[in-house]
Protein backbone atom coordinates (compact mmCIF):
# COMPACT_ATOMS: atom_id res chain seq x y z
CA UNK A 1 0.00 0.00 0.00
CA UNK A 2 2.80 2.31 0.91
CA UNK A 3 4.64 1.62 -2.28
CA UNK A 4 1.11 2.33 -4.27
CA UNK A 5 0.08 5.52 -2.40
CA UNK A 6 3.91 7.31 -3.18
CA UNK A 7 3.67 6.31 -6.96
CA UNK A 8 0.44 7.70 -7.01
CA UNK A 9 1.95 10.96 -5.17
CA UNK A 10 4.77 11.63 -7.11
CA UNK A 11 2.73 11.22 -10.28
CA UNK A 12 0.56 13.55 -8.64
CA UNK A 13 3.50 16.38 -7.31
CA UNK A 14 5.00 15.69 -10.88
CA UNK A 15 2.09 18.03 -11.90
CA UNK A 16 2.40 19.99 -9.22
CA UNK A 17 6.10 20.80 -10.74
CA UNK A 18 5.20 21.17 -14.22
CA UNK A 19 2.71 23.50 -13.38
CA UNK A 20 5.10 25.25 -10.76
CA UNK A 21 7.82 25.26 -13.82
CA UNK A 22 5.50 26.44 -16.62
CA UNK A 23 3.83 29.25 -14.26
CA UNK A 24 7.48 30.66 -13.42
CA UNK A 25 8.91 30.02 -16.85
CA UNK A 26 5.61 32.63 -18.01
CA UNK A 27 4.73 34.70 -15.79
CA UNK A 28 8.38 36.01 -15.01
CA UNK A 29 8.54 37.63 -18.28
CA UNK A 30 4.87 38.75 -18.40
CA UNK A 31 5.53 40.26 -15.52
CA UNK A 32 8.34 42.61 -16.73
CA UNK A 33 5.70 43.58 -19.43
CA UNK A 34 2.92 44.19 -17.23
CA UNK A 35 5.68 46.13 -15.04
CA UNK A 36 6.67 48.39 -17.89
CA UNK A 37 2.87 48.76 -18.77
CA UNK A 38 1.68 49.93 -15.34
CA UNK A 39 4.80 52.67 -15.50
CA UNK A 40 3.92 53.57 -19.03
CA UNK A 41 3.85 57.44 -19.67
CA UNK A 42 0.83 57.02 -22.41
CA UNK A 43 -1.65 57.70 -19.57
CA UNK A 44 -4.34 54.84 -21.11
CA UNK A 45 -2.31 52.27 -21.62
CA UNK A 46 -1.18 52.62 -17.56
CA UNK A 47 -4.44 53.10 -16.66
CA UNK A 48 -6.06 49.92 -18.23
CA UNK A 49 -2.97 48.01 -17.16
CA UNK A 50 -3.41 49.02 -13.62
CA UNK A 51 -6.64 48.42 -13.45
CA UNK A 52 -6.23 44.94 -14.62
CA UNK A 53 -3.54 44.06 -12.25
CA UNK A 54 -6.33 45.56 -9.82
CA UNK A 55 -8.77 42.86 -10.80
CA UNK A 56 -6.30 40.11 -10.73
CA UNK A 57 -4.87 41.04 -7.28
CA UNK A 58 -8.31 42.02 -6.33
CA UNK A 59 -10.09 38.22 -6.40
CA UNK A 60 -9.34 34.75 -5.42
CA UNK A 61 -7.05 32.89 -7.75
CA UNK A 62 -9.47 30.03 -6.91
CA UNK A 63 -11.94 32.02 -8.51
CA UNK A 64 -10.03 32.95 -11.74
CA UNK A 65 -9.62 29.32 -12.13
CA UNK A 66 -12.80 28.74 -12.39
CA UNK A 67 -13.68 31.67 -14.61
CA UNK A 68 -10.51 30.54 -17.24
CA UNK A 69 -11.50 27.18 -17.50
CA UNK A 70 -15.47 27.44 -17.57
CA UNK A 71 -16.71 30.90 -19.27
CA UNK A 72 -15.68 30.19 -22.63
CA UNK A 73 -18.16 27.83 -22.73
CA UNK A 74 -20.78 28.96 -20.12
CA UNK A 75 -20.88 32.63 -21.75
CA UNK A 76 -19.49 32.41 -25.52
CA UNK A 77 -20.58 28.86 -26.21
CA UNK A 78 -17.48 27.56 -27.03
CA UNK A 79 -15.45 25.62 -24.69
CA UNK A 80 -11.86 26.38 -26.09
CA UNK A 81 -10.51 23.75 -23.84
CA UNK A 82 -11.51 20.57 -25.27
CA UNK A 83 -12.54 17.96 -22.57
CA UNK A 84 -9.73 15.90 -21.32
CA UNK A 85 -6.96 16.22 -18.21
CA UNK A 86 -4.52 18.35 -20.83
CA UNK A 87 -6.91 21.49 -20.92
CA UNK A 88 -7.50 21.22 -17.56
CA UNK A 89 -4.35 21.74 -16.73
CA UNK A 90 -3.16 24.34 -19.81
CA UNK A 91 -6.35 26.42 -18.01
CA UNK A 92 -4.11 26.13 -14.86
CA UNK A 93 -1.28 27.54 -16.32
CA UNK A 94 -2.64 30.42 -18.05
CA UNK A 95 -4.65 31.54 -14.67
CA UNK A 96 -1.45 30.98 -12.67
CA UNK A 97 0.99 32.75 -14.95
CA UNK A 98 -1.89 35.99 -15.41
CA UNK A 99 -2.11 35.91 -11.44
CA UNK A 100 1.62 35.76 -10.69
CA UNK A 101 2.67 38.20 -13.84
CA UNK A 102 0.72 40.79 -11.66
CA UNK A 103 1.95 40.28 -8.22
CA UNK A 104 5.78 39.97 -10.06
CA UNK A 105 4.91 42.95 -12.08
CA UNK A 106 4.56 45.04 -8.74
CA UNK A 107 7.61 43.84 -7.53
CA UNK A 108 9.40 44.74 -10.75
CA UNK A 109 7.43 48.05 -10.06
CA UNK A 110 9.11 48.69 -6.67
CA UNK A 111 12.77 47.65 -7.94
CA UNK A 112 12.80 49.60 -10.99
CA UNK A 113 11.58 52.80 -9.36
CA UNK A 114 13.59 52.49 -6.08
CA UNK A 115 16.60 53.04 -8.18
CA UNK A 116 17.86 56.66 -7.54
CA UNK A 117 17.39 59.33 -10.74
CA UNK A 118 21.25 59.30 -9.51
CA UNK A 119 21.95 56.13 -11.24
CA UNK A 120 20.03 57.16 -14.74
CA UNK A 121 21.98 60.48 -14.76
CA UNK A 122 25.18 58.88 -14.39
CA UNK A 123 24.64 56.87 -16.94
CA UNK A 124 23.31 60.08 -19.50
CA UNK A 125 26.91 61.49 -18.56
CA UNK A 126 28.69 58.83 -19.62
CA UNK A 127 27.19 59.16 -22.81
CA UNK A 128 24.62 55.58 -22.37
CA UNK A 129 21.62 55.87 -24.05
CA UNK A 130 18.66 54.88 -22.23
CA UNK A 131 18.44 51.29 -23.15
CA UNK A 132 22.16 50.64 -22.09
CA UNK A 133 21.48 52.59 -18.75
CA UNK A 134 18.76 50.09 -17.94
CA UNK A 135 20.54 47.23 -18.95
CA UNK A 136 24.07 47.96 -18.03
CA UNK A 137 23.21 50.15 -14.77
CA UNK A 138 19.67 49.77 -13.22
CA UNK A 139 19.16 46.18 -13.67
CA UNK A 140 21.90 44.67 -12.06
CA UNK A 141 20.87 46.55 -9.12
CA UNK A 142 16.80 45.91 -10.02
CA UNK A 143 17.76 42.08 -9.37
CA UNK A 144 19.47 42.14 -6.30
CA UNK A 145 16.72 43.96 -4.55
CA UNK A 146 13.65 42.32 -5.85
CA UNK A 147 15.03 38.75 -5.47
CA UNK A 148 13.60 38.37 -1.43
CA UNK A 149 10.17 39.52 -2.66
CA UNK A 150 10.37 37.36 -5.44
CA UNK A 151 11.51 34.40 -3.93
CA UNK A 152 8.56 34.73 -1.24
CA UNK A 153 6.29 34.93 -4.53
CA UNK A 154 7.75 32.08 -5.80
CA UNK A 155 7.39 29.98 -2.41
CA UNK A 156 3.95 30.62 -2.05
CA UNK A 157 3.51 29.87 -5.57
CA UNK A 158 4.54 26.20 -4.54
CA UNK A 159 1.41 25.48 -2.23
CA UNK A 160 -0.62 27.70 -4.53
CA UNK A 161 -0.61 25.10 -7.24
CA UNK A 162 -3.16 23.21 -5.13
CA UNK A 163 -5.92 25.32 -5.90
CA UNK A 164 -6.01 24.12 -9.71
CA UNK A 165 -7.86 21.27 -7.97
CA UNK A 166 -10.97 23.35 -8.35
CA UNK A 167 -10.61 22.77 -11.74
CA UNK A 168 -10.15 19.14 -11.51
CA UNK A 169 -6.44 19.40 -12.47
CA UNK A 170 -5.28 16.32 -10.67
CA UNK A 171 -1.77 17.66 -8.85
CA UNK A 172 -0.47 15.87 -5.66
CA UNK A 173 -3.48 17.14 -3.07
CA UNK A 174 -5.98 15.64 -5.79
CA UNK A 175 -3.48 12.40 -5.58
CA UNK A 176 -3.72 12.25 -1.99
CA UNK A 177 -7.90 13.13 -1.49
CA UNK A 178 -8.02 10.19 -4.34
CA UNK A 179 -7.10 7.54 -1.27
CA UNK A 180 -9.62 9.16 1.06
CA UNK A 181 -12.69 9.01 -1.38
CA UNK A 182 -11.98 5.53 -2.45
CA UNK A 183 -10.12 3.40 -0.44
CA UNK A 184 -11.11 5.64 3.10
CA UNK A 185 -7.34 6.08 3.25
CA UNK A 186 -6.81 9.30 4.88
CA UNK A 187 -2.99 9.44 6.03
CA UNK A 188 -1.59 10.23 1.63
CA UNK A 189 -3.58 13.77 2.20
CA UNK A 190 -1.79 14.74 5.17
CA UNK A 191 1.57 12.76 3.85
CA UNK A 192 1.43 15.72 0.43
CA UNK A 193 2.89 17.79 2.86
CA UNK A 194 6.08 16.52 2.69
CA UNK A 195 6.58 16.56 -0.66
CA UNK A 196 6.06 20.76 -0.29
CA UNK A 197 7.94 21.19 2.88
CA UNK A 198 11.22 19.10 0.79
CA UNK A 199 10.70 21.13 -2.18
CA UNK A 200 10.14 24.43 -0.11
CA UNK A 201 13.44 23.68 1.01
CA UNK A 202 15.06 22.89 -1.67
CA UNK A 203 13.84 26.54 -3.07
CA UNK A 204 15.15 28.25 -0.03
CA UNK A 205 18.82 27.28 0.42
CA UNK A 206 18.82 27.72 -3.51
CA UNK A 207 17.43 31.43 -2.60
CA UNK A 208 19.75 31.68 -0.11
CA UNK A 209 22.80 30.49 -2.35
CA UNK A 210 21.74 33.35 -4.85
CA UNK A 211 21.39 36.11 -2.43
CA UNK A 212 24.84 35.40 -1.47
CA UNK A 213 26.37 35.19 -5.08
CA UNK A 214 24.27 38.49 -5.71
CA UNK A 215 25.67 40.44 -2.85
CA UNK A 216 28.49 42.62 -5.30
CA UNK A 217 27.68 46.00 -4.37
CA UNK A 218 27.64 46.87 -0.59
CA UNK A 219 25.32 49.72 -0.42
CA UNK B 1 4.90 46.96 -25.08
CA UNK B 2 1.73 46.33 -26.00
CA UNK B 3 2.80 44.64 -28.73
CA UNK B 4 4.51 42.33 -27.09
CA UNK B 5 1.43 41.51 -24.25
CA UNK B 6 -0.71 41.41 -27.44
CA UNK B 7 1.52 38.60 -29.13
CA UNK B 8 1.55 37.37 -25.67
CA UNK B 9 -2.00 37.47 -25.69
CA UNK B 10 -2.27 35.73 -28.98
CA UNK B 11 -0.01 32.95 -28.10
CA UNK B 12 -1.83 31.90 -25.05
CA UNK B 13 -4.96 31.93 -27.21
CA UNK B 14 -3.56 29.43 -29.37
CA UNK B 15 -1.77 26.84 -27.45
CA UNK B 16 -5.75 26.91 -26.39
CA UNK B 17 -6.81 26.06 -29.28
CA UNK B 18 -5.02 23.01 -30.31
CA UNK B 19 -6.33 21.36 -27.44
CA UNK B 20 -9.64 22.24 -27.93
CA UNK B 21 -10.13 19.89 -31.41
CA UNK B 22 -12.24 16.89 -30.52
CA UNK B 23 -15.21 15.64 -33.02
CA UNK B 24 -18.29 14.75 -31.49
CA UNK B 25 -17.61 10.87 -32.02
CA UNK B 26 -16.72 10.85 -28.52
CA UNK B 27 -19.01 10.51 -25.29
CA UNK B 28 -17.14 12.32 -22.47
CA UNK B 29 -18.35 10.90 -19.31
CA UNK B 30 -17.77 13.26 -15.87
CA UNK B 31 -17.11 11.11 -13.11
CA UNK B 32 -15.27 11.03 -9.79
CA UNK B 33 -13.64 8.14 -7.75
CA UNK B 34 -16.95 6.95 -6.47
CA UNK B 35 -16.49 2.73 -5.93
CA UNK B 36 -18.34 1.08 -6.95
CA UNK B 37 -19.77 2.81 -9.38
CA UNK B 38 -16.76 4.13 -11.15
CA UNK B 39 -13.39 3.53 -10.21
CA UNK B 40 -10.26 2.15 -11.43
CA UNK B 41 -9.07 -1.06 -11.43
CA UNK B 42 -5.46 -2.66 -11.23
CA UNK B 43 -4.45 -1.30 -14.40
CA UNK B 44 -5.94 2.13 -14.38
CA UNK B 45 -8.63 1.56 -16.52
CA UNK B 46 -12.06 2.97 -15.01
CA UNK B 47 -14.67 0.57 -13.94
CA UNK B 48 -17.65 0.24 -11.98
CA UNK B 49 -21.54 -0.31 -12.89
CA UNK B 50 -21.90 3.10 -14.24
CA UNK B 51 -18.64 2.95 -15.89
CA UNK B 52 -19.60 -0.52 -17.77
CA UNK B 53 -22.87 0.88 -18.13
CA UNK B 54 -21.64 3.92 -20.00
CA UNK B 55 -19.09 2.44 -22.25
CA UNK B 56 -22.01 -0.07 -23.30
CA UNK B 57 -24.20 2.84 -23.99
CA UNK B 58 -21.77 5.07 -26.32
CA UNK B 59 -21.12 1.80 -27.72
CA UNK B 60 -24.91 1.23 -29.02
CA UNK B 61 -24.15 4.82 -30.45
CA UNK B 62 -20.86 4.11 -31.86
CA UNK B 63 -19.43 6.34 -30.31
CA UNK B 64 -16.09 6.41 -28.09
CA UNK B 65 -16.17 6.95 -24.38
CA UNK B 66 -13.99 8.92 -22.24
CA UNK B 67 -13.67 9.33 -18.64
CA UNK B 68 -12.81 12.69 -17.17
CA UNK B 69 -12.81 13.26 -13.42
CA UNK B 70 -14.44 16.57 -12.52
CA UNK B 71 -14.92 18.38 -8.81
CA UNK B 72 -18.25 17.15 -8.07
CA UNK B 73 -19.40 20.47 -6.37
CA UNK B 74 -18.91 22.15 -10.40
CA UNK B 75 -21.18 19.52 -12.28
CA UNK B 76 -23.25 21.75 -14.08
CA UNK B 77 -20.80 24.05 -14.65
CA UNK B 78 -19.36 21.30 -16.57
CA UNK B 79 -22.09 20.39 -18.59
CA UNK B 80 -22.73 23.80 -19.10
CA UNK B 81 -19.73 24.40 -20.19
CA UNK B 82 -19.47 21.46 -22.71
CA UNK B 83 -16.11 19.95 -20.95
CA UNK B 84 -18.17 17.05 -20.20
CA UNK B 85 -21.21 15.46 -22.26
CA UNK B 86 -22.70 13.68 -19.30
CA UNK B 87 -22.49 13.40 -15.29
CA UNK B 88 -22.79 9.43 -14.85
CA UNK B 89 -21.64 8.82 -11.12
CA UNK B 90 -23.90 7.50 -9.03
CA UNK B 91 -26.01 11.06 -8.92
CA UNK B 92 -28.65 11.16 -6.32
CA UNK B 93 -31.65 12.63 -8.27
CA UNK B 94 -32.18 16.13 -5.75
CA UNK B 95 -33.97 19.19 -6.83
CA UNK B 96 -30.73 20.69 -7.48
CA UNK B 97 -29.98 17.98 -9.95
CA UNK B 98 -33.09 18.13 -11.85
CA UNK B 99 -33.43 22.01 -11.98
CA UNK B 100 -29.97 22.15 -13.32
CA UNK B 101 -29.96 19.36 -16.02
CA UNK B 102 -31.76 17.13 -18.14
CA UNK B 103 -32.12 13.99 -16.62
CA UNK B 104 -32.62 9.81 -17.23
CA UNK B 105 -35.13 7.85 -15.42
CA UNK B 106 -34.06 6.76 -12.35
CA UNK B 107 -32.09 2.99 -12.20
CA UNK B 108 -30.61 2.47 -8.96
CA UNK B 109 -32.04 3.23 -4.94
CA UNK B 110 -29.77 4.59 -2.42
CA UNK B 111 -30.11 5.56 1.16
CA UNK B 112 -28.73 7.82 3.51
CA UNK B 113 -27.10 6.52 6.33
CA UNK B 114 -26.04 7.54 9.72
CA UNK B 115 -22.51 6.59 10.42
CA UNK B 116 -21.20 6.67 14.48
CA UNK B 117 -18.12 5.33 16.03
CA UNK B 118 -19.01 1.48 16.52
CA UNK B 119 -18.63 1.71 20.57
CA UNK B 120 -21.71 4.00 20.26
CA UNK B 121 -23.34 2.61 18.09
CA UNK B 122 -26.21 0.48 19.64
CA UNK B 123 -27.25 3.59 21.67
CA UNK B 124 -28.47 5.43 18.21
CA UNK B 125 -30.77 2.74 16.21
CA UNK B 126 -33.69 4.73 16.03
CA UNK B 127 -34.50 8.35 14.62
CA UNK B 128 -35.09 9.54 17.65
CA UNK B 129 -32.01 8.64 19.50
CA UNK B 130 -30.27 10.85 16.91
CA UNK B 131 -31.19 14.05 19.04
CA UNK B 132 -28.49 16.23 20.07
CA UNK B 133 -25.77 14.97 17.90
CA UNK B 134 -23.81 17.17 15.92
CA UNK B 135 -22.98 16.10 12.40
CA UNK B 136 -21.13 16.92 9.60
CA UNK B 137 -22.79 16.00 5.79
CA UNK B 138 -21.38 16.87 2.41
CA UNK B 139 -22.36 20.26 1.27
CA UNK B 140 -25.48 20.03 -1.00
CA UNK B 141 -25.39 16.37 -0.63
CA UNK B 142 -28.79 14.71 0.22
CA UNK B 143 -27.25 13.70 3.40
CA UNK B 144 -27.69 17.44 4.34
CA UNK B 145 -31.54 17.40 3.37
CA UNK B 146 -32.08 14.19 5.58
CA UNK B 147 -30.12 15.81 8.96
CA UNK B 148 -32.02 19.47 8.21
CA UNK B 149 -35.40 17.56 8.08
CA UNK B 150 -33.80 15.83 11.86
CA UNK B 151 -33.20 19.00 12.74
CA UNK B 152 -30.13 18.47 14.53
CA UNK B 153 -26.79 21.02 14.15
CA UNK B 154 -24.47 20.01 11.35
CA UNK B 155 -21.37 20.99 9.23
CA UNK B 156 -21.44 21.25 5.56
CA UNK B 157 -18.10 19.79 3.97
CA UNK B 158 -17.03 19.63 1.22
CA UNK B 159 -16.94 16.13 0.32
CA UNK B 160 -18.69 12.52 2.16
CA UNK B 161 -15.26 11.51 2.69
CA UNK B 162 -14.12 14.39 4.78
CA UNK B 163 -17.40 13.87 6.98
CA UNK B 164 -16.36 10.43 7.61
CA UNK B 165 -13.28 11.75 8.31
CA UNK B 166 -14.52 14.45 10.68
CA UNK B 167 -16.37 11.40 12.64
CA UNK B 168 -13.06 9.82 12.86
CA UNK B 169 -11.36 12.88 14.14
CA UNK B 170 -14.14 13.63 17.01
CA UNK B 171 -14.87 16.65 15.02
CA UNK B 172 -18.57 16.07 14.74
CA UNK B 173 -20.15 13.28 16.33
CA UNK B 174 -22.01 11.52 13.42
CA UNK B 175 -22.47 12.14 9.46
CA UNK B 176 -24.68 10.76 6.76
CA UNK B 177 -23.46 9.77 3.82
CA UNK B 178 -24.18 7.57 0.55
CA UNK B 179 -25.45 3.59 1.90
CA UNK B 180 -23.56 2.55 -1.05
CA UNK B 181 -20.38 4.83 -0.20
CA UNK B 182 -20.76 3.69 3.34
CA UNK B 183 -20.37 -0.30 1.96
CA UNK B 184 -16.78 0.50 0.76
CA UNK B 185 -15.02 3.06 2.95
CA UNK B 186 -15.90 2.01 6.72
CA UNK B 187 -15.10 -1.12 8.39
CA UNK B 188 -11.74 -3.43 8.35
CA UNK B 189 -9.14 -2.74 6.04
CA UNK B 190 -9.94 1.19 5.40
CA UNK B 191 -8.99 3.90 7.86
CA UNK B 192 -11.99 4.03 9.86
CA UNK B 193 -12.11 0.71 11.48
CA UNK B 194 -13.83 1.82 14.06
CA UNK B 195 -16.69 3.50 12.21
CA UNK B 196 -20.30 1.56 11.64
CA UNK B 197 -23.73 2.46 10.01
CA UNK B 198 -26.86 2.44 11.57
CA UNK B 199 -30.44 4.56 10.85
CA UNK B 200 -31.28 4.73 7.29
CA UNK B 201 -33.15 8.51 6.84
CA UNK B 202 -33.79 8.20 3.52
CA UNK B 203 -33.86 6.59 0.40
CA UNK B 204 -33.24 7.86 -2.53
CA UNK B 205 -32.89 6.86 -6.48
CA UNK B 206 -29.73 7.67 -8.57
CA UNK B 207 -30.05 9.06 -12.13
CA UNK B 208 -27.56 10.07 -14.81
CA UNK B 209 -27.80 13.81 -15.98
CA UNK B 210 -27.21 15.66 -19.71
CA UNK B 211 -27.03 19.46 -20.60
CA UNK B 212 -30.21 20.80 -20.85
CA UNK B 213 -31.96 20.43 -24.16
CA UNK B 214 -29.51 17.50 -25.19
CA UNK B 215 -30.46 14.58 -27.34
CA UNK B 216 -28.65 11.88 -25.01
CA UNK B 217 -31.55 12.06 -22.34
CA UNK B 218 -34.42 10.17 -24.56
CA UNK B 219 -31.77 7.91 -26.25
CA UNK B 220 -30.59 6.50 -22.37
CA UNK B 221 -34.04 6.14 -21.03
CA UNK B 222 -34.60 3.39 -24.14
CA UNK B 223 -31.07 2.02 -23.63
CA UNK B 224 -31.73 1.23 -20.16
CA UNK B 225 -35.17 0.01 -21.17
CA UNK B 226 -32.95 -2.26 -23.45
CA UNK B 227 -30.64 -2.98 -21.06
CA UNK B 228 -33.34 -4.01 -18.85
CA UNK B 229 -35.40 -5.74 -21.43
CA UNK B 230 -32.15 -8.65 -22.54
CA UNK B 231 -30.99 -8.76 -19.09
CA UNK B 232 -27.77 -7.26 -19.77
CA UNK B 233 -28.07 -4.30 -17.02
CA UNK B 234 -28.62 -6.98 -14.18
CA UNK B 235 -25.37 -9.03 -15.40
CA UNK B 236 -23.71 -5.67 -15.00
CA UNK B 237 -25.17 -4.93 -11.76
CA UNK B 238 -24.21 -8.31 -10.24
CA UNK B 239 -20.87 -7.75 -10.96
CA UNK B 240 -20.20 -4.73 -8.85
CA UNK B 241 -22.68 -5.97 -5.57
CA UNK B 242 -25.59 -3.76 -6.82
CA UNK B 243 -28.59 -6.10 -8.28
CA UNK B 244 -30.38 -5.52 -5.01
CA UNK B 245 -30.68 -1.81 -5.99
CA UNK B 246 -31.35 -1.77 -9.56
CA UNK B 247 -34.87 -0.35 -10.46
CA UNK B 248 -36.89 -1.77 -13.05
CA UNK B 249 -37.19 0.08 -16.49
Amino acid sequence: MFVEVLSALNEGFLKTLELFGLTLAGALPLGLVIAFGSMSRFTPLKALVRTFVWIIRGTPLMLQLMIIYYFPGLIFGNNIWGTGEGGRFIASIAAFVLNYACYFSEIYRGGIQGVSKGQYEAGQVLGMTKTQVFFRVVLLQVIKRILPPISNEVITLVKDTSLARIIAMQEVIWAGQAFMKSDGIIWPLFFTGVYYLIFSGILTLMFGYTEKKLSYFRE
Amino acid sequence: MKKIALLLALLMTLSVCFVGCDSKDTLVVGITDFAPMDYKDADGNWIGFDADMAKAFAESMGMEVEFVEIEWDNKIAELDAGTIDVVWNGMTLTDEVKGGMDCSNPYCNNAQVVVVASDKAAQYQTKESLAGLKFAVEAGSAGEAAVKELGNQYNSVKDQATALMEVAAGTSDACVIDLLMAGAMIGEGTSYPDLTYTVKLTTEEYGVGFKKGSEYTAKLNQFFKDAYADGSMMETAKKYGVQESIIAQ
